[in-house]
């Protein structure tokens, strides 16, 4: 069995090449805004800002760029990590510590053990009928009509509000018992859903599904 | 002080991006994951406002932790679904969910 | 006033009563013993005893010998149909007068009369409650139709009798020509009835109103041009003529005999065709406005009457004979209008609608007891019914206009006022017409009860009718007897009543119509008649020897009379050629520019579209997912753009 795991190997190969690819985007730019902030060009929040805009940016890029599923999972990591900072930067801790408990201890590993257990197939080379241009269009557009709404809006306010973890808490449980209920029961619902949905329904299913395994293996 | 037009435009940014994954990628779980994307920039967008421009600052976080909350429900039952599609068709490849057209 | 319980203002009720006993029949006839014909036979025995109170409070009505009602004692009305608040209202509306009062005891009484003489004919019949039902439902129109106040619902009870009268000549419609007849007799009528709507929306279009009295009101007061009201008023005699079978529209009574006997009787000869002259006799104060119409009016039941009378002179057939005299005899109730005899129209329409309901119901016995219905197949059946045969004589003398019996009377005064009123020329047709009158009925009833038989196994089978058939044919051939000189003077107001016909039936402006016996005008017309059946004995005695050989002296007239003119082959011709020529140019426009143009390629345009595009439809999720970010992209490109 353990001869037929390649992933450390893999992985291997995965920490060093992230690792380097990522020093050299991040180094010039972490310099780039050092230099901003030592010169009073920025301020120390801006420069966690824009460090986090990188990040997010870049692994998004790879998210939805790279063909290796295991590499665009890693880089969907990165993304939702820096979001988390974002989060911290707009005062939020509370949100920032549920996206990484959520995000990164939840829903990335079921996303990886989902590609483990569909074969980790990596997105095809689609030579007929290829939707990447379209999907392209409709990306610069939209992004194109959300930037000209955002600079072109006049935002006003400057100040940021602050609730402390406490009275979010309190509010929570005291004005929106009701919804925290529904998505409880909705959680519930949900996971009961994905077993119904993910186990093999018939006994003939899990038999079909052994054979052509061991067939195609 | 950062403006809020940074995080908008990040969000912007992070949701085309997303929406582009959705629409060029294959896998399954590419997908999913790109989908996770969007929602990131959606809640992004929601606590920024929320902070700015909400006095009370507390009805745009109640809705980004929901946002997670739900997102979190989205992946299981999808994953689910994506399980399904792999054992009936041997592929989690979308294109291979083509029986909308019988 | 005596006995108020039921006055002018209810008369409503009794087209009521009918209708309740047509939905009761028709609907659980089956449930009810002997089909519920006894329920429509008392229904009708109640309208006529309702209909003698209406009759008693009439009659308290007059004062000073002058119709003169409380205001609104003899009117009821209420908003039928309200739209736009007042904008446009339909009323129903009931009005009685003495033109009211002379339709209703006529329509009421035939009615019951046929109505039991049906029990004895129709026995047996298949549909016999069905047959009752119609009955009942034609009996509720017709007098909705007398009763009417308006003409929206005159015209709605019009339709209602037109609908029973193609239902009821269809009532045997296994028998193609029976199919056929009822087919006809509805579309002639219904192209006279198109005529009749013309005319009332012309009428509504000037007025605004549809009630009868305001038209004549606004016609005297010459709210209308003449011309207009002409129009409208030939438009309105259109409707009145295909009715009444008046020329040109006199084709489908005759063919209209295919429906069983007692129908006949009460539609096509005392009631339903004399809707006719009721709606030109109502709307006769217009008439006299516009001399020209009312012209149209003479002339047309002038050549109706002499037309008809001459067709009646050869049909071989005993329903047909009469119902070609009925046809004539309308035409001379028609040119009494003409002239502006109300009185005498109107009296007409009354004795004739005894008499010859007598003569229809006295065939029917005839043909009941033989199954026979060509006189060359009958004759001598006086030895074998002799109740049949003497009522059938006393209709035919009443028919005729021999003295005392009641068609002289109301005959002698239409000529009268006809010599008077009337070109003479119209005199001299209509004594003719009168004449030949004498001629076909003495030749019908010699042909039939006279003679030797022609049948031998018809005559043997033959028996007098049961008592329930001959009852109405003896009651009927009593009233053909008396009730002409009963209203015609004097012997009526020693019973009671008013006066004679004269005093109650006029036009305001005339005055009342007092009858003067004129001895020796009365003389001509009584030698006319005379001399009339005297011919009628002479060429059809025995066997009919001077007949046949007058057949034979000119073939060619014979044929002209027998094939009616060839007018029934003119129409079929105009059908033919240019009403089909027209539809087939409709139909080529229907069939290639609306279906197939319109309907086919609009679908089949459809259709190329889905198969051109349907490629769109891959199923596979991404593409769906494309299009739908293509289209909230574009959206956002549209939303920025605009603001």
């Amino acid at each position: 069995m353990i001869d037929r795991l390649p992933l450390p190997a893999q992985f291997d190969r995965l920490i060093i090449v992230g690792g380097v690819a990522v020093g050299l985007v991040m180094t010039p730019i972490l310099f780039v805004l050092l230099a901003l902030l030592i010169g009073d060009q920025i301020t120390a929040a801006e420069l966690v800002f824009w460090l986090a805009f990188t990040v997010i940016v870049a692994g998004a890029s790879g998210t939805v760029l790279l063909n290796n599923i295991v590499h665009a999972a890693l880089s969907l990591i990165a993304t939702l990590l820096g979001v988390a900072a974002v989060y911290l930067l707009l005062a939020t801790e509370f949100i920032a510590l549920v996206q990484i408990l959520v995000y990164g201890g939840g829903v990335v590993i079921l996303l990886i053990f989902g590609l483990m257990m569909t074969n980790a197939q990596d997105d095809p080379v689609v030579t007929d009928g290829s939707q990447k241009p379209f999907a392209a269009i409709v990306g610069v557009l939209l992004a194109g009509v959300f930037l000209a709404a955002v600079i072109d809006a006049e935002w006003g306010s400057e100040t940021m509000t602050v609730v402390p973890f406490r009275d979010f808490g309190a509010r929570l449980f005291r004005d929106f018992i009701v919804p925290v209920i529904i998505v409880g029961v909705l959680l519930d619902i949900a996971l009961s859903g994905a077993i119904v949905n993910a186990r093999a329904s018939r006994i003939e299913d899990v038999d079909a599904d052994e054979t052509t395994s061991e067939a195609s293996s | 002080m950062i403006p809020i037009e940074n995080f908008l435009i990040l969000s912007s940014l992070l949701f085309a991006m997303g929406l582009y994954g959705v629409l060029a990628r294959r896998s399954a779980i590419l997908i999913l994951m790109s989908i996770e994307l969007m929602l990131a920039a959606v809640s992004i967008n929601f606590i920024a406002f929320a902070t700015y421009l909400d006095g009370e600052a507390f009805s745009g976080l109640v809705f980004a932790l929901f946002v997670i909350t739900v997102a979190a429900a989205e992946v299981g039952l999808a994953l689910g679904i994506v399980l399904r599609l792999f054992r009936e068709r041997r592929t989690a490849y979308v294109d291979a969910a083509d029986s909308l057209k019988w | 006033m005596g006995i108020d319980l039921v006055g002018m203002e209810d008369v409503w009720i009794l087209p009521a009563i009918p209708f309740a006993v047509f939905i009761l029949v028709s609907f659980f006839g089956r449930l009810i013993p002997r089909n519920g014909d006894f329920i429509a036979v008392l229904g009708m025995a109640l309208v006529v005893l309702l209909v003698g109170l209406v009759l008693v409070d009439f009659q308290g009505a007059f004062h000073d010998e002058v119709f003169a009602p409380i205001a609104g004692a003899n009117t009821y009305s209420f908003d039928w149909i309200d739209i736009g608040d007042g904008f446009f209202v339909i009323e129903f509306s009931t009005y009685v007068d003495a033109v009211t009062m002379v339709m209703l005891p006529v329509v009421s009484f035939v009615s019951l009369m046929v109505l039991v003489y049906s029990i004895g004919y129709m026995k047996g019949e298949a549909r016999y409650g069905w047959y009752f039902a119609a009955l009942s439902f034609f009996v509720a129109a017709m007098l909705l139709l007398v009763i009417s106040g308006n003409l929206l619902q005159l015209y709605l009870a019009w339709e209602g009798v037109g609908l029973a009268s193609y239902l009821l000549i269809g009532f045997y419609w296994e028998r193609q020509s029976a199919a056929e007849a009822a087919k006809k007799a509805f579309i002639t009528t219904r192209i006279g009835d198109v005529g009749l709507l013309i005319g009332i929306i012309l009428l509504w279009r000037v007025t605004g109103t549809f009630d009868i009295q305001e038209i004549i009101h606004a016609a005297e007061e010459g709210v209308f041009g003449q011309t207009y009201l002409t129009v409208a008023m030939l438009f309105l005699f259109a409707g009145a003529a295909g009715k009444s079978a008046q020329f040109p529209f006199h084709v489908w009574l005759p063919d209209a005999m295919e429906g069983p006997t007692p129908v006949s009787a009460l539609i096509h000869a005392a009631t339903m065709v004399v809707a006719g002259v009721y709606l030109v006799a109502r709307m006769l104060p217009v008439y006299d406005e516009v001399l020209i119409a009312r012209d149209v009016v003479l002339y047309v039941g002038l050549i109706t009457a002499l037309m008809a009378a001459t067709m009646g002179l050869v049909a071989t057939d005993i329903k047909r004979v009469l119902a070609f005299s009925t046809v004539s005899q309308l035409g001379f109730m028609f040119a009494a209008l003409g002239v502006g005899a109300l009185t005498a129209a109107m009296f007409h329409l009354f004795t004739h609608a005894f008499f010859k309901s007598l003569l229809f119901l006295g065939s029917g016995s005839v043909i009941h007891a033989t199954e026979q219905q060509e006189v060359g197949e009958l004759g001598g059946l006086r030895k074998k019914m002799p109740i049949t045969a003497l009522t059938f004589t006393i209709g035919s003398l009443a028919l005729a206009g021999i003295p005392v019996f009641a068609g002289f009377w109301s005959k002698d005064e239409i000529l009268h006022d006809l010599q008077h009123y009337g070109p003479f020329a119209a005199y001299v047709i209509l004594a003719v017409t009168a004449a030949l009158t004498a001629i076909y009925t003495t030749r019908l009833v010699l042909l039939t009860f006279f003679g030797k038989p022609k049948n031998e196994q018809a005559y043997e089978h033959a028996h007098e009718s049961p008592p329930i058939m001959t009852g109405p044919l003896v009651i009927l051939a009593v009233l053909a007897l008396v009730v002409g000189f009963i209203t015609y003077q004097g012997v009526g107001e020693s019973l009671g009543f008013v006066g004679g016909i004269g005093e109650l039936v006029y036009l305001p402006h005339h005055g009342p119509h007092v009858f003067k016996l004129d001895i020796a005008f009365a003389a001509v017309a009584t030698a006319t008649a005379v001399v009339g059946v005297a011919i009628g004995i002479m060429y059809w005695w025995g066997d009919a020897r001077r007949a046949i050989a007058a057949q034979s002296w000119a073939p060619e007239l014979h044929q002209l009379l027998v094939r009616r003119y060839y007018l029934d082959e003119l129409y079929q011709g105009v059908i033919n050629h240019v009403v089909l020529g027209a539809a087939a140019v409709v139909a080529w426009f229907d069939k290639r520019v609306v279906n197939e143009t319109g309907v086919d390629g609009s679908t089949q345009f459809v259709g190329f579209l889905g198969y051109r595009f349907k490629f769109l439809q891959t199923g596979r999720i991404p593409h769906y997912v494309l299009g739908m970010a293509l289209g909230v992209a574009a959206l956002a490109v549209v939303a920025i753009g605009t603001t």
